[in-house]
């Protein structure tokens, strides 16, 4: 989402050469990196084996887990600390429903499939209703404690319910319809979905609602004052954003067979925080190239060392300290020859929150 | 006799064991063009956030054409006509001044719980407008943040105009500024007031602005109304020279 400003600038840079630069220089970073991106994801699965295939799953999920937590910090400014809460509700709906469907016939068909996916949007919604009509009282440091607590308060409520969500056994052998079965169908399914709902995330960022919430970032105290009912429009955000992450949970839970209470607890919401650091929150496909690094690292580094918490750490290390952008603000600022401009001009540099309570 | 656009009465905040503001009475007429004055820590600002909700008042009643808005809430009363501009530039500034704007206008338009419509499609003409009525066209394209301080005031003003107020409080709307940009912005207000029928409330130390703008004079001390009226009432006013003016005037 470029401004005209960086449009401008970079026009310039158009000239000297290539055609990815051109691209950049037209349509902006996000804009480009998807169009390369798309057909790689496209094509990816008929050259690559299986083991690259589920890895490719994985990334399109988290990367969409990724893009909701950015709905909430990169263009809302605040951080969640909560986001699986929703992923783990939106998996947990899909395959009790996908084990009831099975119980009665031993397998489950299409229809039902979908039934079961499409539920993870209501229950997700209902979930982030709840969360966040306490959570839109605070900002800032506040708001990332009080989206933990949440979040582990739904942990240990699907941690200890035995008789309805099977405790820390989880649900084991969800099926799939047999179409699906199969890794490269379920991929090509996977993108389908997430492409959706990458296109509908972006137009909300490009709405007037996208701007309400850039203006909530920016200076919450201001936007009143501008007549937004901030709390309102941070509740309608938090609830698009734990959408988006039950979606991307409904997704996850067939193509893993089985579900368990990690997926809503603080490790599991850390990976769409790293994501989104690693890619960089400025841009919109930041968590997206984000879970590409983070996901694929974890993916083969796992299989060479058992030192993949100690690997990740040091990379996230690096880019904290040298690149608070993340990797697409390096490239951008490659790109566009300035020292730092980011297409959403919102958090760049230190990972620090905003408080505008404090300033007075 | 014209309309009453602002009524207060017996307005009363306290903030611990500070008294800021005392039994105030005060009112606006359709048209006004007026100033509170006061040293620092009158009640001037403190009487401002009450006014736009965000403080609640103790107690007191503010009508606004007619209407109580003492405890409403600040997107409330915006929404109602009460545009206000901070002392502090208050702006949103890592957005260009042109989306500054435009997110404004977009919102009193009633735009900004629009989800799926692009944000690129509506409020330009009127963005553009303002930006030119407050001098800032040409600096559409740049960062909020990284504009001047008298540029930063003047995208302050621009966001308050953007909300199409029937009543606009400025709160020193010229703080800052160099004597060439205060006396545009203060052109700009007299023209705001007198064109396009804005009712305007200001505070300001700059006396000499003071007293060439504004028609009504209110000069606040302790949270107290000391003096009410014309510019030359309140400069001949023993009271008012004694605790404002010093020596000066």
């Amino acid at each position: 989402m470029p401004t005209t400003t960086e449009k401008r600038a970079s026009t310039e840079a158009t000239e000297r050469k290539g055609w990815f630069r051109a691209l950049y220089g037209r349509a902006g970073l996000s804009a480009s990196v998807l169009a390369v991106l798309v057909p790689v994801a496209l094509l990816a699965p008929l050259v690559a084996g299986e083991f690259s295939t589920v890895v490719g799953v994985e990334i399109l999920i988290l990367g969409l887990f990724a893009l909701s937590f950015n709905l909430i910090y990169g263009y809302m400014g605040q951080i969640s600390f909560g986001q699986a809460a929703f992923f783990g509700l939106g998996a947990y709906a899909t395959a009790l429903v996908c084990r009831a469907f099975q119980a009665s016939t031993g397998e489950i068909g299409y229809f039902q499939f979908f039934f079961a996916l499409f539920l993870a949007i209501p229950v997700s919604a209902l979930g982030a209703l709840v969360v966040g009509f306490f959570l839109v009282r605070l900002t800032g440091i506040y708001f990332a404690i009080l989206s933990l607590a949440f979040g582990e308060l739904l942990f240990y409520l699907v941690f200890s319910w035995y008789g309805f969500t099977g405790g820390d056994d989880g649900i084991q052998g969800i099926l799939s319809p047999p179409f699906f079965r199969n890794s490269i169908n379920y991929y090509y399914f996977t993108l389908g979905v997430v492409a959706a709902a990458m296109v509908i995330i972006w137009r909300i960022t490009q709405s007037p609602f996208g701007y309400t919430l850039r203006m909530l970032r920016d200076n919450q105290r201001r936007a009143a004052f501008v007549g937004i009912n901030v709390r309102r429009a941070m509740l309608l955000n938090f609830v698009i954003a734990g959408v988006f992450a039950g979606i991307a949970g409904s997704l996850w839970a067939p193509f893993q067979r089985s579900v368990s209470p990690a997926l809503l607890g603080w490790m599991q919401s850390g990976s769409p925080v790293f994501m989104t650091l690693i890619g960089g929150a400025d841009f919109f496909a930041g968590p997206l190239v984000g879970s590409m690094i983070y996901t694929a690292l974890n993916a083969y580094v796992t299989r060479y060392t058992v030192f993949w918490p100690l690997t990740i750490g040091s990379i996230i290390l690096v880019i904290v300290l040298f690149f608070p952008g993340g990797i697409l603000s390096i490239i951008d600022s490659r790109l566009s020859g300035s020292s730092r401009k980011a297409e959403e001009p919102g958090r760049s540099g230190s990972p620090e929150l905003a408080n505008d309570r404090a300033v007075k | 006799m014209k309309t009453k656009i602002l009524e207060v009465s017996g307005l009363n905040k306290s903030f611990g064991g500070l008294h800021a503001t005392r039994n105030l009475d005060f009112a606006l007429s359709e048209g006004d063009l007026d100033a509170i004055i006061g040293p620092n820590g009158a009640g001037k600002s403190t009487f401002f956030n009450l006014l736009t909700g965000y403080h609640r008042p103790d107690s007191g009643s503010i009508l606004f054409n007619g209407e109580n808005i003492a405890g409403r809430l600040p997107h409330e009363i915006t929404r109602m006509g009460i545009s206000r501009a901070f002392q502090i530039s208050n702006i949103f500034p890592k957005m260009t001044a042109f989306h500054n704007v435009r997110s404004a206008v977009q919102a009193q338009m009633g735009l900004a719980f629009s989800l799926f419509r692009s944000a690129d499609k509506s409020g330009n003409e009127q963005t553009e407008e303002v930006l030119s009525l407050c001098g800032l066209i040409e600096k559409r394209e740049a960062m909020a943040g990284a504009l001047s301080q008298g540029d930063k005031k003047k995208l302050e003003l621009a966001i308050a105009l953007a909300g199409k107020p029937k009543l606009l409080l400025l709160d020193e709307p010229t703080a800052g500024m160099s004597l060439e940009e205060t006396q545009e912005t203060m052109a700009l207000v007299d023209h705001l007031n007198r064109d396009r029928n804005i009712t305007v409330l200001f505070t300001e130390h700059d006396l000499s602005v003071v007293f060439n703008h504004a028609r009504n004079i209110t000069l606040l001390h302790y949270g107290r109304i000391i003096i009410q009226g014309t510019p030359d009432q309140v400069r001949m006013n023993e009271t008012a020279q004694k605790v404002y003016f010093g020596e000066q005037y």
